[in-house]
C-alpha cells in the first residue's frame, strides 16, 4: 500500500497530500521559443532539484495502508473487538458443528421425545428403541458392526483364487458404506462432516449434551438444529453479501464516476430490475438447473444447488447497494483529490476501485450489516415458499418460522421460537456493532487522526 | 427554486399527509354478521361449472341448490359419533329411478324459485347442464356427466363422419364477423343441425424433431381449427325437435378464419359439435319434470346430482351479464338458501338469507360471512375471541391440546393421502421394490405422532367406510417381509439401491410426513431418500411429466363409491400420471362402469383393487380425517363423512334448551 | 415551474420505457418457468385446455402472444382478467386491494417516520449516552426480527395477555393498528439508524458550528440547521420503502387476514397467474417510479443545492 492521494475529508478542503501535485501537470512545456531557453532550464532544473528533494522526503515517510490503520483504530473499540471475536467463535462452531457432542439434528424420536421443554436428561447417541441398535448405543453398535465386517474380511482372506479375493473385498468395502451405522442417524452425511462425526465419536462417544433448547414437533434435538441452522444461515448471510457487495459496489461506483449519459443508463437498468418479480427469477433460474444434464455438469465442477442459491440470493440484493454506492459517488467524483488523481494521470479503474471506493467504504459497511439479515429471512422466505433449503437441511429462519407457528393463544411451545431467535439476535447485534465499528475505523476522515 | 415555493411544497406536502391519514382512518364500517366462519383462500369462482375445490364446494352448497341436496339422514352412528348423509329432494320434490337404473325422472318442486323470483324450471337444469357440458366452460367436473350418451364426444369436441351435430355459427350478441370471437361460454350463437357428411382436413404437420410438447399441442389445435366440416342440415320440427330423416342442403363450415375467407363457400363457425342435446340424453316434458337418460347405470347417480358442479345457474342472469361478471353481488341470481351480497378479496364474501328460497323458514342465520383467512393460527386466534365461530382448519401443532376439548369435531373422511410412484424408471418400476417400500412407512406412527387428528393407517386404494364394499385386504407393515422382497429384487440391506427422491408441494404437513418417512425408509431398509420440496405450480408439472421418484398427493371422494378412488389409475387416465398400466385393471374397471347388477359391480372394483394392491404403483398412507372447531353454541353441525355441514340447519341454541 | 414540468415529463418518459421493459422481461420469464395456470389435479384435455388457452390469450405463439397482451394494454389499458381468481379482472384485484394497502401503509410511514426520526435525532444529539446505546440497540432488533415473529409475539402480548386489540381482519380503526405497527416498526428502525448517521455528520459541518459560533441555542441548530440536511438520506430510502410498503407484505396480511394486495405478489407467481401477476409487477413498477420521482423532488426542495435535472 502507498501514500498517494491518500483519501481524505472531502468536506474540508484541498488534500494536503494530493494539493503539490496538480501544480506538476504543466510544468513539461515545449516547444518554446529559444530566447529564453536558458533561463528556463536553470529555473527547471532548480524546480526540479526542489521536487526531488520533496519526492524523497516522502520516501522517508512509511506509507500507513487504509487496512493497518483501520485495524489499528477498531482495536482500540472494545465492543466491536468483542463482537469480533463473537462472530469468529459462531462462525467457527458452525463449521466444526459435527465434532461437537451434540445429538443428531434429524433423528426424530416422535414416540417419546416430541415437544420436550428445555431439560438436563442425559442423552446418548442411539438411544432411540426403534433404531434397534445393539445396547441402544451408537458405539456398541459401530462396534458390533467392525466386527462383522472383520470376521467378513477375515474370511475373505481366505478365499484362495485372487481375482475372487479382490472381489470379494471390493464387495465388503462397499457395504463397509451402505451399511454404515452412521446413515441411520445422520442420513446422508457430506465427506467433511462424515470425517468430523467419526473423530467426534472417539473424543466424545455416545455422550451427548441433553436437550437444553428442547425438542421439536417430531422429537430433533433443538440445539443441534440450531447448531446445524447456524451453517446454512451464516453461509447464506456471507456469500449473498458478498455477492451483493461485489456486484453493487463495483456497479454504483462505475455508474457514479462516470456520470451522464453512462450513470443514467445504468441506473435505468437498475430501476427496471428493481422491478423484475423475483421469484419468477429464482423459480426459472433453479428449475433450470434441475434439469439433469444442467445438473450433472454443475455437480461435476463442485457447484451444488445450494451454491446457485446463495449467488442468486445476492445476485438479487445488489440493487440497493449500487444505489447507494453511486450516490455517494456521484458526490466524491468531483472532490480535488481525485481530480488530483485523474491529472497525474492515474487509470479509471484505479481512480475507482483505489480512491473512490475506499471512501465509500464507510456507508457500505453500514449497508451492509443490514444487508446480512434481510438476505437471511429471504432465504427463510424463499424457503418457505419452497423454493429454497430442502431437509433434512435447515436455517435459523425456517427453525424461527417454525416456531413462530408454535405460539399461540392455545398452548406456547416458547422454546422453539426463543433459541433460534436468540442465536439469530445475537449474530446480528455482534454484526451491527462490528459494522460500527468498522465503519469509524475506515472512516478516511479519521486517518492518522488519533 | 425560490424559498416561497419551497414552503409551500413542505406545506402542500404536510397537507397531504394529513389529509392521507384522516382518508386512511375513515372506514365504512359493516355491521357485524350473525355467524362468521374461515373459509380459507379466496374461492377461484362461484360459477358452479368452473368450480373445484372445497372452499368452494362449501359456498355453492350456501349459494345454489341442485335437484338433491346432500343432508343428513338417520340416526347418528353411536360408534364412531358420524352423522350420515344421503342425497335428499331438494329442487326436485321427487325423483323415481327406472328399473334398468338408466332413467332418472326428477320433479322439480312448482315453489322452487330464483332469488330474483322467477322459478326455477326443468329447463334451467337442461340449459345448466349443457353450459357445463360445453368445451368452452372447460369445466373440470364435466366429466361428472360422461355417464350420458354423447355427452363425452360433445365435452371433449370429438366429432366423426355421420355423428348428428349441432354447428353453432358466428352469430353470438355483439360479435361481428372480425378476427376475433367472444369467447365466453354462453349466450350462444345461432344453431344450425345436420349430420356430417366428411371432414375435410388439410395436410397434418410435421412436427419438427425435439420440437417442444407445447408448441406440438399449439401446432396441432390450429391445424384441427382448420378442418372443414361438411354438413347436411336437418331441420327443426314445429314441436321443437329436430326432423333427423328428411335430408337439407349440404353446407360447409369451418372454424378458421382464415380458411372461411379464402373460400367462400365455407362459413366460419364457433363449434362443430355433436348434437348432445337434441340426442335424448336431457328431457323437458313440462317446466317441472326433468328427465335423465343415461347411457349406463350409474348406483352413484344421486351423490352426482347432488354434486355442485350440477347446480343449475339462472339463463337469463348469465346472458346479461356475460361470464364471469354475472358472479359478482349485485348481479348473481341464485337458488339456494343464501345469496351474495359483498364479495371482498383476500377479506370475505358476505351471504344474507335468501327469502325466495323454498325453504328459507329453517335457515337459521340471516347474515353468514365468509372470512379468507389463510392462517391457521390466525384463525384459531379470532376463533378465541369470538371473532369467528367455525374453524375448518385446526392448526397440526395444537391438536394435541384440542382434541380432547368438546368443540373440536372430526370424523373419518372418503379419501386418502397417498405417494405415487414413478413406475418407468428404476427401481420403482420393479414392483418388489414398490411392495418393499410400502410395506416399510409405519403409518402408525405417522397418523398417531404427526397428523395427530385420528387419520386412519391406509393400505389399499378405497378408504374404509362405504357401504356395500367389501375392501380388498391391503399390504401390512411387515420390516421383515420388505427387507426379504427388497433383497430379492437385488438391494440386500439397501446395497446398490440408488437414492430415492420424494417429491412434495409446500406445506409444513407434507414435510412433516416426508421426513419421518425418510427416517422410515432409512431405519426399516436403509435406503437413502433425499427430499424435493416444490412450490405448486413446478409441483404439479413434475407430476404431469412423470418426471419424479415417489410424489405425494391427496384425493377426496367427490361421491361415496369405491369407483372414485379406482378410476383414477385406469391406463393414461387424467389422474394417473405414475405410467403405470394393466390391461386387467383396465378392463374390470370398464366392465364395472357397464354392469348393472350393484353386488357383481362392487365385485368387479374390488378385484380392480386387488390387482392394484399387488402391483403398488402408488403408496396409501393414511385417509384423512376432517377437523372443525365449531362454538358450542352453535347446533345443527355434525360430523360427517364427506365433511358437508350445511349452513342453512345450523342455527344458534335456545336458552330454553338448555335449561 | 418550468423546469419541473419538463422534468416530471422526462420522468413520464422513463417510466414509460421501463415499464414496456419490465412488461417485457416478466413476460418472457413468465412464459419460462415450468408449469401453466390451467393445470389442476386432473390433467385437462388438449380440447378443454385449448379452450382455455383461447380464452387468456395464450392459444397463440409466444410471440403473438405478447403482441396481444401488449396490444391490449397499451391501446385499451386492459391487463386482462385473473387466471386464478376467475371473477376477477387484473384491474379489479388490484383496485380492491390498493386502498387497503394504502391506508395500511400511510399509518405504517407517518408512524415510522415519527418514531424513526426522533429516535435517531435524539441518539445522534446524545451521542454515547444510555438512550443512544438503548435505542440503538432496539433498531437492531426492529431489523433483525422478522416482522412475522414481531407480530406473533404482538398478538400474543395484545390480543391474548393485555386484550386491546382484535385479533385479527379488517373494517374498523382498531384492526388496522397492531399489523401498521408491525410493518411500520422494521422501517423506524432503519430510519432511526440513518438519521442518526446523517446527523451525526451534518453535526460536524462548518456550517453547524458557525451555527454555534452565532450563539443559537441547541435545539435551533439541531431542528432548523442540521436535521434538514440529515434528513436527506432518510428520503431516499423513504421512495423504496414507501413503495415496497404500499405494496404490503405477504407474511403481516396472512397474520392478520388482510385484504389488501402483498398476498397477490407471492401467490399470483407461485399459481402461475401470468396476468394478475403481470398486473402486480406493473403496478409495483410504477409506484417505484412515482415514489422516486417524489423522493428527488423533495431533494430539491429540502436541499437548495440540488438541481432537477
Amino acid at each position: 500500500m502507498s501514500v498517494d492521494a491518500a483519501p481524505t475529508d472531502p468536506v474540508q478542503g484541498s488534500p494536503s497530500g494530493a494539493g503539490p501535485t496538480s501544480g506538476v501537470g504543466p510544468a513539461s512545456g515545449a516547444g518554446q521559443p529559444d530566447a529564453a531557453t536558458a533561463q528556463r532550464a536553470l529555473r527547471e532544473s532548480a524546480e526540479r532539484e526542489r521536487l526531488e528533494q520533496l519526492l524523497e522526503e516522502s520516501r522517508n515517510i512509511r506509507g500507513v495502508s487504509l487496512w493497518q490503520d483501520a485495524w489499528r483504530r477498531l482495536k482500540r473499540n472494545r465492543v466491536a473487538i468483542f463482537s469480533l471475536w463473537l462472530l469468529a467463535t459462531v462462525a467457527l462452531l458452525a463449521f466444526i458443528t459435527p465434532l461437537l457432542p451434540l445429538q443428531s439434528p434429524v433423528d426424530k424420536d416422535l414416540q417419546n421425545r416430541r415437544f420436550l421443554p428445555p431439560n438436563l436428561a442425559a442423552a446418548h447417541l442411539g438411544d432411540r428403541p426403534s433404531l434397534q441398535f445393539a445396547d441402544n448405543r451408537l458405539t456398541a453398535e459401530l462396534a458390533e458392526f467392525e466386527t462383522r465386517i472383520a470376521e467378513l474380511r477375515s474370511e475373505a482372506a481366505q478365499i484362495v483364487d485372487p481375482a475372487a479375493r479382490e472381489k470379494r473385498m471390493v464387495e465388503i468395502d462397499q457395504r463397509v458404506e451402505v451399511d454404515h451405522p452412521f446413515h441411520q442417524l445422520w442420513h446422508d452425511l457430506g465427506p467433511v462432516s462424515w470425517a468430523m462425526v467419526q473423530v467426534r465419536i472417539a473424543i466424545f462417544g455416545d455422550w451427548a449434551i441433553p436437550s437444553i433448547f428442547g425438542t421439536d414437533d417430531l422429537g430433533r434435538d433443538l440445539l443441534a438444529r440450531v447448531f446445524w441452522g447456524a451453517r446454512v444461515s451464516l453461509i447464506v448471510g456471507l456469500v449473498a453479501t458478498l455477492v451483493s457487495l461485489v456486484i453493487g459496489v463495483s456497479y454504483g461506483a462505475i455508474a457514479g464516476y462516470f456520470g451522464g449519459v453512462i450513470d443514467a443508463a445504468m441506473m435505468r437498468i437498475v430501476d427496471l430490475l428493481y422491478s423484475i418479480p423475483f421469484i419468477f427469477v429464482v423459480i426459472f433460474v433453479l428449475t433450470f438447473l434441475e434439469d439433469d444434464k444442467t445438473k450433472a455438469y454443475l455437480e461435476s465442477v463442485g457447484v451444488s444447488r445450494m451454491t446457485i442459491f446463495y449467488l442468486l440470493i445476492g445476485a438479487i440484493y445488489w440493487l440497493t447497494m449500487s444505489r447507494v454506492v453511486r450516490g455517494q459517488v456521484l458526490s466524491l467524483r468531483h472532490e480535488q483529490f481525485i481530480e488530483a488523481a485523474r491529472t497525474i494521470g492515474a487509470p479509471q479503474g484505479r481512480i475507482i476501485f483505489r480512491h473512490l471506493v475506499p471512501n465509500v467504504l464507510g456507508i457500505v459497511i453500514v449497508y451492509m450489516t443490514l444487508t446480512i439479515p434481510a438476505v437471511m429471512l429471504f432465504e427463510a422466505f424463499l424457503s418457505f415458499l419452497g423454493i429454497g433449503v430442502e431437509p433434512p437441511d435447515v436455517s435459523w429462519g425456517l427453525l424461527m418460522d417454525e416456531g413462530v407457528k408454535a405460539l399461540s393463544s392455545v398452548k406456547t411451545f416458547w422454546w422453539l421460537a426463543l433459541f433460534p431467535g436468540l442465536a439469530m439476535a445475537m449474530t446480528l447485534f455482534a454484526l451491527n456493532f462490528l459494522g460500527d465499528g468498522l465503519r469509524d475505523a475506515l472512516d478516511p476522515r479519521m486517518k492518522n487522526r488519533d | 427554486m425560490p424559498p416561497e415555493i419551497r414552503r409551500a411544497f413542505l406545506f402542500c406536502g404536510a397537507a397531504l399527509v394529513v389529509g392521507a391519514v384522516v382518508w386512511a382512518s375513515i372506514f365504512d364500517a359493516l355491521p357485524p354478521a350473525d355467524f362468521s366462519l374461515q373459509s380459507g383462500t379466496d374461492a377461484k369462482t362461484l360459477d358452479p361449472a368452473r368450480a373445484t375445490g372445497n372452499i368452494e364446494g362449501r359456498l355453492l352448497d350456501a349459494l345454489f341448490e341442485g335437484l338433491l341436496r346432500t343432508l343428513p339422514d338417520g340416526p347418528v352412528d353411536p360408534e364412531t359419533g358420524v352423522q350420515p348423509q344421503t342425497p335428499q329432494p331438494a329442487m326436485a320434490e321427487s325423483y323415481e329411478v327406472s328399473e334398468d337404473g338408466r332413467t332418472y325422472t326428477f320433479h322439480l318442486r312448482r315453489d322452487a324459485r330464483w332469488s330474483n323470483g322467477d322459478p326455477v324450471t326443468s329447463h334451467d337444469f337442461r340449459w345448466s347442464w349443457l353450459r357445463l357440458l360445453h368445451p368452452e366452460s372447460a369445466s373440470e367436473y364435466a366429466f361428472h356427466l360422461h355417464a350420458l350418451p354423447y355427452a363425452e364426444e360433445y365435452n371433449l369436441a370429438k366429432v366423426e363422419t355421420g355423428d348428428r351435430v349441432e354447428v353453432e355459427l358466428w352469430t353470438r350478441p355483439g360479435e361481428s364477423a372480425a378476427e376475433q370471437g367472444n369467447v365466453q361460454p354462453f349466450p350462444r350463437g345461432d344453431l344450425v343441425y345436420g349430420v356430417l357428411k366428411q371432414i375435410l382436413k388439410p395436410e397434418e404437420p410435421k412436427f419438427p424433431e425435439g420440437l417442444a410438447e407445447e408448441a406440438q399441442e399449439r401446432l396441432r389445435g390450429e391445424w384441427i381449427e382448420k378442418w372443414v366440416y361438411e354438413v347436411e342440415t336437418r331441420l327443426e320440427n314445429a314441436d321443437g325437435s329436430i326432423d333427423w330423416e328428411t335430408p337439407g342442403e349440404l353446407r360447409r363450415f369451418t372454424q378458421s378464419y382464415a380458411t372461411a375467407r379464402r373460400d367462400d363457400g365455407v362459413e366460419r363457425v364457433h363449434h362443430v359439435l355433436v348434437a348432445f342435446d337434441r340426442l335424448g340424453a336431457l328431457e323437458t316434458p313440462d317446466d317441472h319434470t326433468f328427465v335423465v337418460n343415461l347411457e349406463n347405470p350409474v348406483p352413484y347417480f344421486p351423490h352426482v346430482v347432488a354434486f355442485y358442479s350440477l347446480y343449475p345457474v339462472h339463463r337469463g342472469c348469465v346472458e346479461d351479464h356475460g361470464s364471469p361478471q354475472w358472479t359478482q353481488p349485485g348481479a348473481i341470481v341464485s337458488n339456494g338458501p343464501y345469496v351474495l351480497q359483498l364479495r371482498r378479496l383476500r377479506d370475505r364474501l358476505r351471504l344474507v338469507k335468501n327469502e325466495n328460497y323454498w325453504n328459507a323458514e329453517v335457515t337459521g342465520f340471516e347474515v353468514v360471512d365468509f372470512l379468507s383467512v389463510e392462517s391457521e393460527t390466525t384463525a384459531m386466534n379470532m376463533y378465541e375471541t369470538d371473532q369467528i365461530q367455525w374453524v375448518t382448519a385446526p392448526p397440526t401443532a395444537l391438536l394435541e391440546e384440542l382434541r380432547s376439548r368438546e368443540d373440536f369435531i372430526r370424523a373419518p373422511q372418503l379419501s386418502v393421502y397417498f405417494y405415487r410412484l414413478n413406475t418407468t424408471r428404476p427401481p420403482l418400476d420393479d414392483v418388489r421394490v414398490r411392495r418393499a417400500i410400502a410395506m416399510a412407512i409405519d403409518r402408525t406412527e405417522i397418523v398417531e405422532e404427526v397428523t395427530k387428528g385420528g387419520q386412519l393407517p391406509s393400505f389399499s386404494a378405497v378408504p374404509p367406510g362405504l357401504a356395500g364394499y367389501k375392501k380388498a385386504t391391503g399390504l401390512t407393515y411387515d420390516v421383515e417381509e420388505a427387507r426379504r422382497l427388497l433383497s430379492e429384487a437385488g438391494f440386500p440391506n439397501g446395497r446398490g439401491m440408488p437414492k430415492i427422491t420424494i417429491l412434495y408441494n409446500t406445506s409444513e404437513g407434507h414435510r412433516a410426513i416426508a421426513e419421518v418417512i425418510q427416517q422410515q425408509l432409512r431405519n426399516n431398509l436403509n435406503i437413502s431418500v433425499g427430499l424435493q420440496n416444490m412450490e405448486w405450480g413446478t409441483y404439479l408439472d413434475k407430476v404431469f411429466q412423470i418426471d419424479y421418484q415417489m410424489a405425494r398427493a391427496g384425493w377426496i371422494a367427490d361421491y361415496p363409491d369405491p369407483n372414485t378412488f379406482l378410476d383414477m389409475w385406469v391406463t393414461d387416465g387424467p389422474q394417473n400420471s405414475t405410467g403405470w398400466s394393466n390391461a386387467e385393471y383396465d378392463d374390470l374397471i370398464r366392465r364395472a362402469g357397464l354392469e348393472g347388477d350393484p353386488a357383481k359391480r362392487m365385485e368387479l372394483l374390488r378385484q380392480a383393487e386387488e390387482i392394484w394392491i399387488e402391483e403398488m404403483p402408488v403408496i396409501p398412507v393414511y385417509s384423512y380425517t376432517s377437523l372443525n372447531m365449531v362454538k358450542p353454541e352453535v347446533e345443527g353441525f355434525a360430523p360427517s363423512a364427506q365433511d358437508k355441514h350445511p349452513l342453512h340447519l345450523m342455527r344458534y341454541r335456545q336458552p330454553s334448551e338448555e335449561d | 415551474m418550468q423546469d419541473l414540468a419538463s422534468y416530471l415529463l422526462k420522468r413520464l418518459g422513463w417510466m414509460l420505457l421501463t415499464l414496456w421493459a419490465v412488461f417485457t422481461l416478466s413476460f418472457v420469464l413468465m412464459r419460462s418457468v415450468p408449469g401453466n395456470p390451467f393445470d389442476g389435479e386432473r390433467a385437462v384435455a388438449p380440447a378443454i385446455r385449448r379452450q382455455l388457452e383461447a380464452r387468456y390469450n395464450m392459444d397463440g405463439t409466444p410471440l403473438e402472444q405478447y403482441r396481444q397482451a401488449l396490444g391490449n394494454l397499451v391501446f385499451h389499458g386492459d391487463l386482462g382478467w385473473s387466471m386464478k381468481l376467475e371473477d376477477y379482472s387484473v384491474a379489479q384485484v388490484i383496485a380492491e386491494g390498493f386502498p387497503i394497502s394504502a391506508s395500511l401503509a400511510i399509518f405504517a410511514l407517518v408512524f415510522a417516520v415519527i418514531l424513526g426520526v426522533t429516535a435517531g435525532v435524539i441518539s445522534a444529539v446524545r451521542r454515547g449516552s444510555v438512550a443512544d446505546v438503548g435505542m440503538m440497540s432496539a433498531a437492531v432488533l426492529g431489523i433483525a426480527i422478522p416482522n412475522f415473529v414481531l407480530a406473533s409475539l404482538a398478538i400474543l402480548l395484545f390480543v391474548f395477555l393485555i386484550p386491546i386489540f382484535p385479533a385479527a381482519g379488517w373494517g374498523t380503526f382498531r384492526q388496522i393498528l397492531l399489523p401498521a405497527i408491525c410493518l411500520g416498526l422494521p422501517v423506524a428502525a432503519y430510519i432511526a439508524r440513518l438519521t442518526r448517521t446523517g446527523m451525526l455528520e451534518v453535526l460536524g459541518r462548518d456550517y453547524v458550528r458557525t451555527a454555534a459560533a452565532k450563539g443559537l441555542s441547541k435545539r435551533t441548530i439541531v431542528l432548523r440547521h442540521a436535521l434538514p440536511g440529515a434528513l436527506l438520506p432518510v428520503v431516499s430510502y423513504l421512495g423504496p420503502a414507501t413503495a415496497s410498503v404500499l405494496t404490503g407484505s405477504l407474511v403481516l396480511e396472512k397474520i392478520f387476514a388482510l385484504p389488501g394486495m402483498g398476498s397477490h405478489f407471492v401467490n399470483s407467481a407461485l399459481q402461475r397467474d401470468f396476468t394478475l401477476s403481470m398486473g402486480m409487477v406493473l403496478t409495483y413498477t410504477v409506484l417505484l417510479f412515482t415514489m422516486n420521482t417524489i423522493v428527488d423532488i423533495s431533494y430539491a426542495i429540502i436541499d437548495p443545492r440540488v438541481k432537477m435535472q
